[in-house]
């Protein structure tokens, strides 16, 4: 009747209430009292055994009658702790008789309540550890499953125990595997540790990583391979001889156990299956468990690499930047200060010129400087700060660099002549004195449309023309009046009869231009 | 079929050249600032590491993956000229503070690996207030707040620190400023590359801190020591070496190798009767240049230069130069303005002065006098006559 939901589903809300709430201390301490008679095989208490149980687990502070019938009261309600009648006692008086008629005892939840807690606790408290024995424990009860099963005349209660034992093991490796990596990842996060520590630590987990994975691979083998032996005989026949040797006791009033048991059994038999021969030939969970012991010892590696980078100064980074701190502070000058941080860092620049002379093999290599040809500096350098980089050619011809500056160039023109189009593009007609100042760029554009206009004939008085491209329409009428337009740029004034200009882009599927209103073109005519 | 070969060998000698000249110039150099360089350094991380090794000594470690590569340069002689500068504003060189701050954080960024701007600020101002030497940051100090931005820009510049959400100098602004920080505690450790642990050394000493035990090979140390010098400073005169390194650097075979090691590194060996000199031609292994254009002080550097060079081998007295200057001033009235207030001839002099002094081409005192490699600069006298007249600065 194994439950289907899961384990998050299971878990009874208030199970573990007790530890939480503001008298957890005393509620806790009494659970422990309960636990300790269940040890000694006493079942149920009275109030007064458990206000003196208290002192025997450690609890020494006083504890009022109310406050422990408050607690007795809580676990109770939380369904923890079960309640009955006493009847056996004999009671003086009806105070007494309200008092101690009661007698408490954990229930099945508050059992499960109280492991789990010393569980959590012996959990909280070991460092995690990854045990070879307990494989080769596990190997060892399925050799000697093996063996039992081979024998018709071997005692059930052996069997049984022996399927209990391997059990146990597997349980074992499995919590084992849960705490050790989580351990192991601890370690790999915690940096900040005292170094002389951690590294004594990842050293001696490196070791034993080693050990283990080296050992892993052959026990792993022995037991997929015991594993498959006791599969041959047959894993239900076990289970079976395992059932007659538990001895069940069958209550009148429950259900039988039996199915209950195979059912477990099974689902154990798979689990360690899981682990070492997966059905189908998949991935073995013992095989992850390799790959992080594998992991973890290269990660743990590195981090060693580098703590001994650290290291290998002799003593910790820290204290020689401390020390340095104290050294610039006390430095005599600004100078000073300079010498030490390069004596510290080595973090400065080389120091060269540039400049060589023509003709390196002029002079033999003991001329004196005094004699020897100098290099050419620029004269202007001497006056105005700037070489006259024409003089001399750069000594590398880099293409690569040409070629972008060059495409860079290219694209730059284009750029400056799609704006140059764009600034030159008129709303409408418009006269060539409305372009009163130019940018040298966009004026030989203009310049060049003008001419291009104006030497096409001219039809009803007007010129058309575009550019070489197609990309510009330009429309020229002759000024209505004599006006002149000056139009300036940073080089000069253009003076030019104010003609009525058109200037617009052509766009693909538009033929021509729209046509001058008619309103300029009387004028023009007129 | 060989022609191929030897071209191919030859771009990547040029590539490798290159490569080394990077490292030269940034010893930490890494993919998020320097891309190019980066990844010309991790192609050819195999023959760039043995390479740094035989002929330097220094330890190159390419972490390809992180994107860092880091030459650990060491020098007996380690230069005062060479400052950390801040990364904002006129990149003024780092103070005593502001390197003894940039300290105190990298060891406190050492404990995590994520932080914010303004949980390191509290932490800095606890691990000050433990130090008595060290002034205790206070970031309510605007000053404070200064050199702490600049310190951490440096950290972020060098990859031990970076930004992941918001930006460091919001901090200047106000303390209470949000920044992520993810920090890379192994490039922290190998911002260190001093052969002797400080912390390990009685006191500030930086002798001590350079000192290499290494050599047990004369021959060696002496190769190591030229060619680290030839590699990183402008000249190197005889008279500066000792007894010992004058003899390998003018015999046949210290010749020899100081030469393959400067050519491999794309730079040009000049010896002459006084010293060598590497030549850059692409200045990409330097820091500043000298002819410099668009330098006031180096320009007038070369100005005084002419002045000193004339004089030789008298030593010429400061005061001359600064009429120099005076004159200067006085015939370009639109030159150097921002030299032209109160104190500004004074300064101007004494930055020109350093930049001469920082290319070893002058020594400093009460005269100036010039060193030999100056003369390679003279104004050639057949130039001077073809010179045209100077227009007139605008």
């Amino acid at each position: 009747m194994s439950d289907a939901r899961p384990a998050f589903r299971r878990v009874p809300a208030d199970m573990f209430a007790f530890t939480t709430t503001e008298r957890a201390d005393l509620h806790t301490a009494v659970m422990q009292v309960f636990g300790e008679a269940a040890e000694r095989l006493r079942a149920a208490l009275t109030f007064d055994e458990v206000l003196a149980g208290l002192p025997e687990i450690g609890w020494h502070e006083p504890v009022s009658d109310e406050s422990l019938e408050y607690t007795l009261g809580a676990l109770h309600k939380h369904g923890l702790v079960d309640r009955t009648q006493n009847h056996a006692a004999h009671y003086t008086s009806a105070a007494e008789y309200e008092r101690r008629n009661l007698h408490y005892s954990l229930s099945r939840k508050g059992e499960a309540a109280y492991q789990g807690l010393l569980h959590a606790l012996d959990l909280l408290d070991s460092s995690g550890a990854l045990q070879t024995s307990v494989l080769d424990a596990i190997a060892a009860r399925l050799a000697e499953l093996d063996t039992l099963l081979g024998d018709e005349g071997a005692d059930d209660r052996r069997v049984h125990t022996a399927v209990t034992e391997l059990e146990g093991h597997l349980t074992a490796l499995r919590s084992g595997v849960v705490r050790f990596n989580g351990r192991l990842q601890r370690l790999l996060r915690d940096e900040g540790a005292d170094p002389a520590v951690f590294q004594e630590v990842k050293q001696a987990t490196i070791a034993y990583l080693t050990d283990f994975v080296t050992g892993l691979d052959t026990r792993r083998l022995t037991i997929a391979e015991a594993v498959a032996r006791v599969e041959e005989r047959g894993v239900e026949a076990l289970h079976a001889r395992a059932l007659r040797g538990a001895d069940l006791p069958v209550l009148p009033g429950q259900a039988d156990p039996a199915p209950r048991f195979l059912e477990r059994r099974a689902a154990r038999w798979a689990g360690l299956r899981d682990w070492f021969r997966p059905a189908g030939g998949g991935r073995a969970r013992v095989e992850d468990l390799a790959d992080t012991a594998r992991s973890a010892i290269v990660a743990l590696m590195r981090a060693l690499e580098r703590l001994s980078e650290t290291r290998r100064r002799g003593s910790s980074t820290a204290a020689d930047f401390r020390t340095l701190a104290r050294w610039f502070s006390t430095a005599e000058t600004d100078e000073a200060a300079h010498e030490l941080w390069a004596a510290a860092t080595g973090l400065w620049s080389a120091r060269h010129t540039h400049l060589a002379p023509d003709d390196p093999t002029a002079v033999g290599p003991g001329t004196s400087w005094f004699s020897a040809p100098g290099v050419h500096v620029s004269p202007l350098l001497r006056t105005h700060g700037q070489s006259d980089r024409a003089a001399r050619t750069a000594r590398v011809r880099d293409t690569t660099e040409i070629r972008e500056q060059r495409r860079q160039r290219a694209l730059r023109e284009r750029l400056e002549l799609e704006e140059a189009w764009s600034r030159l593009a008129t709303p409408g007609p418009v006269r060539l004195s409305a372009f009163a100042r130019l940018d040298q760029g966009s004026f030989s554009r203009l310049l060049e449309l003008l001419a291009r206009a104006l030497t096409v004939p001219a039809r009803d008085g007007e010129r058309r023309a575009s550019t070489a491209d197609g990309r510009l329409d330009v429309v020229l009428l002759p000024p209505p009046d004599h006006h002149l337009a000056y139009v300036r740029t940073a080089r000069g004034v253009l003076v030019a009869p104010d003609f009525i200009v058109s200037i617009s882009e052509s766009r693909p599927g538009q033929a021509a231009p729209v046509p001058l209103r008619t309103d300029f073109r009387r004028e023009a005519t007129a | 079929m060989t022609d191929l070969r030897s071209e191919l060998d030859r771009q990547r000698g040029t590539e490798r050249a290159q490569a080394i000249r990077a490292l030269l110039a940034r010893p930490l150099l890494t993919r998020a600032a320097d891309p190019d360089d980066f990844f010309l350094v991790a192609r050819h991380a195999a023959e760039l590491v043995p390479w740094f090794e035989e002929h330097t000594g220094w330890r190159l470690s390419v972490e390809a993956r992180q994107g860092y590569a880091r030459l650990a340069k060491v020098s007996a002689r380690p230069d005062g000229t060479r400052p950390a500068r801040r990364l904002r504003g006129n990149r003024d060189p780092f103070d005593r503070r502001r390197y003894a701050l940039f300290c105190v954080l990298a060891a406190e960024l050492l404990t995590g690996q994520v932080t914010t701007i303004g949980i390191l600020a509290g932490r800095l101002t606890q691990a000050t207030a433990v130090e008595p030497v060290i002034p205790t940051f206070d970031s309510a100090s605007r000053e404070d707040r200064r050199a702490y931005v600049d310190a951490l820009m440096m950290l972020e510049r060098f990859g031990a620190l970076t930004a992941t959400d918001g930006s460091t100098d919001a901090y200047l602004e106000h303390a209470d400023a949000k920044v992520l920080y993810r920090v890379d505690a192994t490039r922290l450790a190998r911002l260190l590359a001093a052969p002797q642990a400080p912390s390990r050394l009685p006191g500030p000493d930086v002798a001590a801190l350079v000192r290499e035990d290494r050599y047990d090979d004369d021959a060696e140390r002496l190769r190591h020591s030229l060619v680290r010098r030839l590699l990183d400073d402008p000249v190197v005169y005889f008279d500066e070496l000792t007894e010992a390194e004058r003899a390998y650097a003018t015999g046949v075979a210290g010749r020899r190798v100081i030469r393959a090691a400067v050519e491999e590194a794309g730079l040009q060996l000049e010896e002459r009767a006084e010293g060598m000199l590497a030549i850059d031609p692409d200045a990409v292994a330097t820091d500043e240049r000298f002819p410099a254009e668009n330098s006031v002080p180096a320009q007038t550097a070369l100005l005084l230069l002419d002045s000193i060079l004339a004089a030789h081998p008298e030593p010429v007295p400061r005061t001359v130069l600064a009429d120099r200057i005076a004159a200067r001033f006085a015939e370009l009235p639109a030159w150097a303005r921002t030299y032209r207030s109160d104190g500004g001839a004074q300064r101007l002099l004494g930055e020109a002065l350093a930049v001469l002094e920082r290319f070893k081409l002058t020594i400093d005192g009460e005269a100036i006098r010039v060193r030999p490699a100056a003369a390679r600069y003279a104004a050639a006298p057949a130039a001077s006559a073809k010179t045209p007249r100077p227009r007139r600065a605008r």
